[in-house]
């Protein structure tokens, strides 16, 4: 903090020297207008710098957590491709007993999120894998998220209507009283490659929209030809006149 | 229509916005005003206003400008509807990145082939028609969007839609017959610069209208193909506006396309030798295509860069984009009006620095975009892009009225044309493929407009010279005459057919820069330059 506030002070004092020699050194301008421009343009490239230059306290990697939670998540019906709004997912998820007893004495939240697999990944940079937390795009759709229980927990999920077709596990984060992840667990291996699942996304359409939308068209073109064919027909008749 | 002369490509006079300084009203006292005429603005003897009112809707003059410049939005607003509503769509029909940029590519694409047969529908059906017939005949695709499941479909319907960004040529045209020849030059750089301002009011009335049919309870993925009926309804309203309150000519709709006769057309073949063998024609194609290119490439990707890399909400992301576009209210004129100020001083040549300093500052602008890691520095870095982008466009339109006097309309046609093939061609390379994140592609889209800015250095006048070169000291090749005569041949000069050019020329002297201003005697205002 001391270093930074030492520049601003120091392009603070620099600008100030400029204007006293502003005669000499600073190019003249014509008008004032081109000076206030000049002066709001400069302001903004040191805001914009300092901005840059101030670091982000949110580094957390995801490579700092521990994998402390088993999860696991199953379709409730055996089938292949799961209906999005329709299909539902058994999900459980508790203290790995492999690990410490009081492992999870930090977690206040736990938030479990559904996740795509690598496969749905390909060629969509906006669902990329970062080790940054809050870059990370793998998980972005939350399934729930409500106060710790010590007790190996399970629930019913029903598919959001709102899910993308693709391939998908879960994850389940241990959130502290600060709000930062602590540790995790998901349903499938650390490749991401077993125990995935897949959706089937709803098509958005319905045929109410389709009817309307065909209603819009046909009237949109029928009344240009009737305008057209009525315009030309009175010119006509004005012509025989 | 545009010109009582009606030879091929005068519909596309005025397009350029600069033919005359930036007038709002004609000044000349050889157009000899009609006060017989009961209109509520002064016209000329062809009805033609001769004064332009911005805030007034007086029929017909400056209601056939409102209904032109909202009609030519409205297009805007449908053609990048789709652009910041991406991130929904995407996860609907599940699109890789490659089929995103393919239908950015493509909802420029139509335009290029639509332009040029605009010119023609106008001649044909008039203007009105012209416009109304584009306009709704284009709703339909746009409600087809409902209907898309896939990216083929996406990709197809976005084609198809880019079509009626062909409004641009009739908007022009009808102002052209409702506005004197002197002050056109403001009256369609006004117009186009708030045509394009559609692309910026897309990206915030998208998102807003998606946010409220989903807050009224429609799951995501139908939210937003209902809110494509919203372009929709405004393409059938101004189509029934542009055929109720408009009107063809200043006198009234006849259909009454009658020419004076006497006057000989101009060769279409000939006009397109001289457009076409004059290299400064595809060295404007190619500076255009980088400066209204990289503006329609950017209204089709910022959206959504802003909501991936910075993680806003939709209509947050929305906002931060349409302030790109929306620039384009006092950008593009600015561009103008600063190249009109440096011809004050430098003539020809100032005029080419000031293209060259505002188009490559956009393009390092670009740069600092894709480079930007914070969102105040992106956000700063985007508008200044915007400025110099648009104000580039300005800037182009400024010196291509003087390229060529015979072959104007084919040469503003071309140019207008290289901006969606500049478009297309940076999307496929640049934002279509895995190869690049979008913050590479648009750091080096802003390399590919500097280096693609370069080719101003070539353009060079004999009569006014060039960035690095003086003008011809020969004393025939020096003239304005002899650069705009070369484009007849002397058994068309024997016909006295380059009178036109004549005229032009005489006028154009003013582009010799500050000596020949202060030296020759005061420029006579003959009308009809254009």
């Amino acid at each position: 903090m001391m270093a930074k506030d030492h520049t601003l002070y120091q392009d603070l004092t620099c600008t100030q020297f400029f204007h006293q020699k502003s005669i000499f050194l600073l190019p003249k301008f014509p008008n004032s207008t081109m000076t206030i421009h000049t002066l709001l343009f400069v302001s903004l490239l040191i805001f914009s710098f300092i901005e840059s230059s101030r670091g982000g306290n949110k580094d957390r990697l995801f490579t700092e957590l521990q994998n402390l939670l088993e999860v696991t998540a199953k379709p409730v019906q055996d089938v292949i491709v799961l209906e999005a709004g329709k299909d539902m997912v058994t999900i459980k998820w508790k203290l790995k007993s492999s690990g410490k007893v009081d492992a999870d004495a930090t977690f206040k939240t736990i938030q479990v999120k559904l996740c795509y697999a690598p496969i749905s990944q390909v060629d969509r940079p906006w669902r990329k894998t970062h080790n940054e937390l809050f870059k990370d795009k793998t998980c972005p759709h939350e399934i729930v998220s409500k106060p710790y229980d010590k007790t190996p927990q399970s629930l019913d999920w029903t598919v959001d209507l709102d899910i993308p077709t693709g391939t998908y596990f879960v994850r389940a984060y241990g959130i502290d009283g600060d709000g930062q992840e602590v540790a995790y667990g998901q349903s499938s291996d650390e490749g991401r490659t077993k125990n995935l699942f897949s959706v089937q996304a709803i098509s958005g359409g319905h045929v109410s929209l389709d009817i309307a939308s065909i209603l819009f068209s046909v009237f949109s073109v029928v009344s240009l030809l009737v305008f057209f064919v009525k315009e030309k027909k009175k010119a006509k008749l004005e012509q025989r006149e | 229509m545009g010109d009582p002369t009606g030879e091929p490509g005068s519909s596309m006079h005025g397009v350029t916005g600069r033919e005359q300084s930036f007038a709002f009203s004609v000044a000349s006292p050889i157009v000899h005003t009609d006060k017989t005429a009961k209109f509520d603005l002064p016209v000329d003897t062809e009805h033609k206003a001769t004064v332009f009112k911005l805030f007034s809707f007086s029929k017909p003059h400056m209601r056939t400008f409102h209904l032109s410049w909202i009609s030519f939005s409205t297009c805007f607003v449908s053609t990048f509807a789709a652009a910041p509503l991406v991130p929904i769509i995407r996860e609907n029909l599940n699109l890789t990145k490659q089929d995103i940029g393919n239908a950015g590519v493509a909802s420029v694409s139509g335009s290029i082939f639509s332009r040029l047969v605009m010119g023609a529908v106008c001649d044909l059906l008039g203007p009105r028609y012209g416009c109304a017939f584009l306009v709704m005949l284009s709703a339909p695709t746009v409600f087809s969007m409902s209907f898309v499941s896939g990216a083929a479909g996406f990709i197809t319907v976005r084609f198809m839609i880019g079509f009626c960004l062909a409004t641009f040529v009739s908007c022009q045209y009808w102002m052209s017959t409702m506005f004197n020849s002197q002050i056109i030059g403001l009256v369609n750089g006004t117009a186009a610069g708030w045509g394009n301002m559609g692309g910026g009011i897309t990206q915030l009335l998208m998102p807003i209208v998606y946010e409220i049919i989903r807050r009224a309870g429609a799951s995501a993925f139908t939210a937003w193909r209902i809110a494509f009926f919203v372009p929709g309804w405004l393409h059938i309203i101004m189509g029934i506006l542009v055929l109720t309150l408009g009107q063809d000519l200043p006198d009234g709709n006849r259909a009454a396309l009658e020419k004076s006769g006497e006057v000989a057309k101009d060769k279409f073949g000939k006009i397109m030798w001289y457009a076409v063998t004059n290299y400064r024609t595809w060295i404007f194609v190619l500076l255009y295509g980088y400066s209204m290119g990289v503006e329609l490439s950017t209204d089709n990707v910022i959206a959504e860069y802003f909501f991936d890399r910075f993680h806003l909400k939709l209509h947050t992301a929305g906002l931060i984009a349409a302030c790109f576009g929306m620039a384009n209210f006092f950008a593009r004129p600015a561009g103008g009006w600063a190249s009109d100020f440096s011809a004050k001083y430098f003539g020809m040549r100032g005029r080419l620095w000031t293209l060259w300093i505002i188009q490559t500052a956009g393009g390092l602008f670009c740069v600092w975009l894709g480079r930007a890691n914070t969102l105040v520095t992106a956000v700063v870095a985007m508008v200044l892009f915007s400025l110099g982008a648009q104000a580039a466009c300005g800037a182009t339109f400024a010196i291509v009225p003087f390229v060529s006097r015979r072959a104007l309309g084919i040469i503003s046609g071309l140019t207008g044309a290289g901006g969606n093939f500049g478009s297309g061609l940076t999307q496929l390379i640049f934002f279509s493929t895995s190869h690049f994140t979008t913050e590479e592609g648009l750091t080096w889209m802003g390399v590919m407009i500097v280096a693609c800015t370069f080719p101003v250095t070539l353009i060079h006048f004999p009569q006014w010279g060039s960035m690095f070169l003086p003008p011809s000291k020969d004393p025939v090749k020096s003239t304005e005459e002899h650069y705009y005569g070369s484009e007849w041949t002397e058994q068309e000069k024997e016909k006295n057919m380059h009178q036109g050019s004549l005229r032009f020329a005489k006028n154009a002297k003013s582009e010799g820069g500050r000596r020949v201003r202060s030296a020759s005697t005061p420029p006579d205002n003959t009308p009809n330059n254009v």
